[in-house]
């Protein structure tokens, strides 16, 4: 298994090289002034020029550039960011966290949840039931997050006054304890909703095909032969091998949501990556926009050796090879 | 001729099958009887309804796919066919009936030990200890070397052999009177098939065991049963003692059988 | 596929019930989008007397801001969902799908070149690969069904690569390579016409991402502003969401809706294809 493990690893080194050097090459598509491209809309001082034009060595060959950038990603510097007037590493420290924790409760609901209607779906009597979740699913699952987010913010926050409309919340809380933990909540509780309904539909789906194709093996049929129960059945045969396909789906789905709920963080003006990166957009900040993007591309990548891992767990077929 | 009272009696079994808008009939009015201890054939080509009456008489049949299910079928006197699940599950579990299939790598889960899906079909009375040591004596039974090691590895890490003798540990878990075997060798190498066969014949001696083992192969059964239902499109043509079917086959089809499986007998023998 | 087997695969189509509820919807949002001119009271652009109205037998779906009436402006929405969602996924299958069989095809250091960059862009949440090549290269109307393309494409390049692995062996493939016939002839010829329904399928699944993702970049406001959207709709409203529901509401239902008629056409298609495969769960006796 750690051979296995080793393989992914090694196979993930090359693809963020590739990422750094295609998004550095990009930069340089923008046309006209290299130094314009890389501080973006923003009027440069002489002094800042040469500074930027010899760290990235701008005179140099294209290939000595991109080596040289490469050198500075892996050092950790993604470069200076001439509008938020800090460094661009900084930016994402303070970011990441927040995205990370929105994603972690949307998920940390949305998988439970999904799980329990796909199996309730699946291994139902009444197709009532499957009927129900199967459309409620599909409709959930066309739902824009950005469109529900708004619907909620309107209904719950605006209409209903449960909840703040945007924000994480006071930077300088004056409450403590359990009360502290109440205001995160609430916070947290629209885009959480919005986000993990949709996520948790999607599992839902998957979850549903996954249980419908266990129920199909032989070894349920071995387990009925042996006088198990439903409950049993279930919660011995089911429910694992039943969770495997889910395991790649549902944490590539989360690496991608910690590269950024873009959109979900607008609506909410949670102030993670995925709004670092529109607001570094909007304001041409492209050395943001790389580093956000590079970032992204590395949470992706370490969300897929972690969703090996925990395949190989799952699965002894490929946890006993050697 | 066997004198023990019956164990098993199907009368006039009729399996309807819905296979997309149609309705197949699978099992159209079937008689068939074991007896306590009885070791039985059931013979037929693929599509003759041999594995499909299996699956119903043990009530494994998925609900979804029955158009229509009806006859008389007792097992030990009792009614299995209107059965509450409960009941049925009691059976299972102990002194009842048990099933092998054909292809042990997917009717054994691949993500359990084997131990453990053991322990699962043993009844819930000893504790944990005493489990384990049941769990060890019954791969001990169906002669598997080193059970302690067998019962901690994987499906896949298995030979195919090997898989069939623990499907049959996990049948004898329940100490079942009754044993269904459904093409118990038909997946194995022609060497390991004479083992398993062996081994079934030995258990079914050694526990007075009664077997219906289901096949297409006519040389398992002249090995091992006493008598022989053939079947052909959901019917039974033909019921005889071993014995005698071989020596004067009654019905044209048994006949055709009989000659098929001889003659490949004998081209495998000179090859 | 002949006309004669696509009418008979379209009556059967109709006769699923997902398929025929989502061909209904997809036919009567293409209608909304062809008439669109004919169907809203007033100029998309056009301002009316009052701003911020409620809806109204006036304006139905109420007015913006500056007086547009909303229903006027979903109406004429429907015109660049559509059409970048048609637009990019079929420029997705084009690309995709090149990709997809030529990687089958020729096998070796080709194929393992192709599957290593479709995997490179299937690295990158979509949203974020769209937002760079707007940002890099701005967002008028063709260069957002680009984007939109660069970002989906990998997905129908698997589905064919898929498709031809699965083709590839088999007898007919086989005779056309015996009867030499030329490359070109066997990747368009034989084996399209053999994975098209599951690649239709994909398009349409292809389709509702685009429209989703155009709706997204709207709503961060960076879709061409000179062109009404459902996605730039949202991304007014969410500046006067304490006041005008109405805003938000009904620009978000119709993209909604779009989205479910492909998912539910989506699906009609391969109960069409797969009946088996389809019919649902038999439940756990």
């Amino acid at each position: 298994m750690l051979r296995f493990i080793g393989r992914r690893a090694l196979y993930a080194i090359p693809l963020l090289l590739v990422i750094v050097v295609l998004m550095f090459s990009m930069l340089h598509l923008i046309p006209g002034d290299p130094v314009q491209a890389l501080v973006g809309d923003y009027p440069v001082p002489p002094a800042y020029r040469q500074a930027i034009e010899e760290k990235y060595r701008l005179n140099d060959p294209f290939l000595v550039q991109v080596g040289n950038y490469l050198a500075n990603v892996v050092q950790g510097d993604f470069g200076f960011s001439y509008q938020n007037q800090r460094t661009v590493l900084s930016l994402i420290l303070e970011r990441a966290p927040r995205t990370i924790l929105l994603a972690a409760v949307s998920f940390g609901l949305a998988i439970p949840l999904g799980m329990l209607i796909g199996i309730a779906c699946g291994t139902t009597r009444h197709p009532g039931v499957d009927k129900f979740w199967t459309t409620t699913a599909l409709i959930a699952y066309a739902i824009p997050t950005f469109w529900l987010g708004q619907l909620f913010v309107m209904f719950f926050a605006l209409k209903l006054g449960w909840f703040p409309t945007q924000g994480i919340g006071p930077m300088v809380s004056r409450t403590q304890g359990f009360a502290w933990v109440l205001e995160r909540i609430r916070y947290l509780a629209l885009p959480v909703m919005a986000f993990g309904i949709h996520e948790g539909m999607r599992i839902a789906r998957i979850m549903r095909a996954s249980v419908i194709d266990t129920l199909s093996q032989g070894y349920i049929v071995t387990a009925r032969a042996k006088g198990l129960g439903r409950g049993q059945i279930i919660r011995s045969h089911v429910l694992r091998n039943s969770s495997l396909p889910l395991v790649t789906i549902a944490g590539y789905a989360f690496g991608h949501a910690l590269g950024g709920a873009v959109l979900l963080e607008t609506v909410f003006t949670w102030p993670g990556l995925g709004l670092l990166l529109v607001d570094a957009i909007r304001l041409r900040d492209n050395m943001t926009v790389v580093g956000v993007v590079i970032f992204s591309a590395i949470a992706v990548v370490v969300m897929n050796l972690v969703v090996d891992l925990l395949y190989a767990m799952l699965d002894p077929r490929i946890r006993t090879m050697r | 001729m066997n004198a023990s009272p019956v164990l098993l009696d199907v009368r006039d079994l009729k399996v309807h099958l819905r296979v997309g808008p149609v309705l197949v009939k699978a099992i159209d009015g079937v008689d068939f009887q074991v007896r306590h201890g009885e070791c039985v054939g059931i013979v037929g080509e693929s599509g003759s309804g041999k594995s499909t009456m299996a699956r119903a008489v043990t009530r494994l049949m998925p609900n979804v796919a029955i158009g229509e299910l009806s006859g008389r079928l007792t097992f030990d006197g009792r009614d299995i066919l209107g059965m509450p699940d409960a009941e049925l599950r009691r059976l299972r579990r102990g002194r009842g009936f048990s099933m092998i299939f054909q292809d042990p790598l997917g009717y054994l889960n691949p993500t359990q030990r084997i131990g453990r899906q053991i322990g699962e079909a043993l009844a819930r009375d000893a504790g944990a200890g005493a489990d384990q040591a049941r769990i060890r004596t019954l791969l001990d039974e169906v002669g598997l070397p080193d059970p302690a090691n067998i019962a901690r590895r994987y499906p896949h890490e298995l030979s195919g052999g090997q898989r069939q003798r623990v499907m049959i540990a996990i049948a004898l878990a329940s100490d079942p009177q009754l044993l269904f075997a459904d093409e118990p060798t038909t997946a194995l190498d022609a060497t390991v098939q004479l083992q398993v066969l062996q081994t079934l014949y030995r258990l079914h001696r050694e526990r007075n065991m009664a077997m219906a083992i289901i096949t297409h192969d006519l040389g398992v059964v002249a090995e091992l049963c006493d008598r022989v239902y053939v079947m052909r499109a959901g019917k039974v043509v033909e019921s005889a003692e071993t014995v005698t079917l071989f020596e004067n086959p009654a019905h044209d089809y048994s006949r055709r059988l009989i000659e098929l499986s001889t003659r490949r007998h004998t081209r495998g023998a000179g090859a | 596929m002949s006309e004669t087997t696509l009418t008979a695969h379209a009556a059967r189509l109709m006769r699923t019930r997902h398929g025929s509820i989502g061909a209904v919807i997809l036919i009567a949002m293409a209608l909304i989008a062809v008439f669109a001119g004919l169907l809203a009271p007033y100029a998309p652009l056009q301002q009316t007397a009052e701003s911020l109205a409620e809806p109204s037998a006036a304006y139905l779906f109420g007015t913006d801001n500056i007086g547009r009436d909303i229903f006027s402006l979903v109406v004429h929405g429907a015109r660049s969902s559509l059409l970048v969602g048609l637009g990019a996924a079929l420029a997705a299958l084009l690309v995709g799908g090149t990709v997809g069989i030529v990687a089958g095809y020729f096998q070796g250091p080709v194929e393992a070149v192709l599957m290593r960059i479709v995997e490179l862009f299937q690295t990158l949440p979509v949203i974020i690969l769209v937002l760079c090549a707007v940002a890099l290269f701005g967002s008028s109307f063709w260069l957002l069904i680009a984007a939109v393309a660069l970002a989906i494409w990998p997905m129908e390049a698997r589905l064919v690569y898929g498709q031809y692995l699965k083709l590839r062996d088999r007898d007919f493939i086989a005779a056309a390579r015996v009867a030499d016939l030329s490359t070109a002839h066997i990747m368009f010829r034989e084996i399209l016409p053999n994975a098209l329904q599951p690649v239709i399928v994909q398009v349409a699944l292809d389709a509702s991402i685009a429209i989703l993702i155009e709706a997204g970049l709207g709503f961060l406001g960076l879709s061409d502003p000179d062109m009404v959207s459902w996605g730039r709709l949202l991304f007014v409203a969410q500046d006067y969401m304490d006041s005008a529901w109405w805003m938000s509401l009904f620009p978000g239902a119709a993209i909604c809706l779009t989205v479910v008629g492909l998912n539910l056409f989506a699906d009609g298609l391969n109960e069409v294809i797969d009946p088996r495969g389809s019919a649902g769960a038999g439940g756990l006796q």
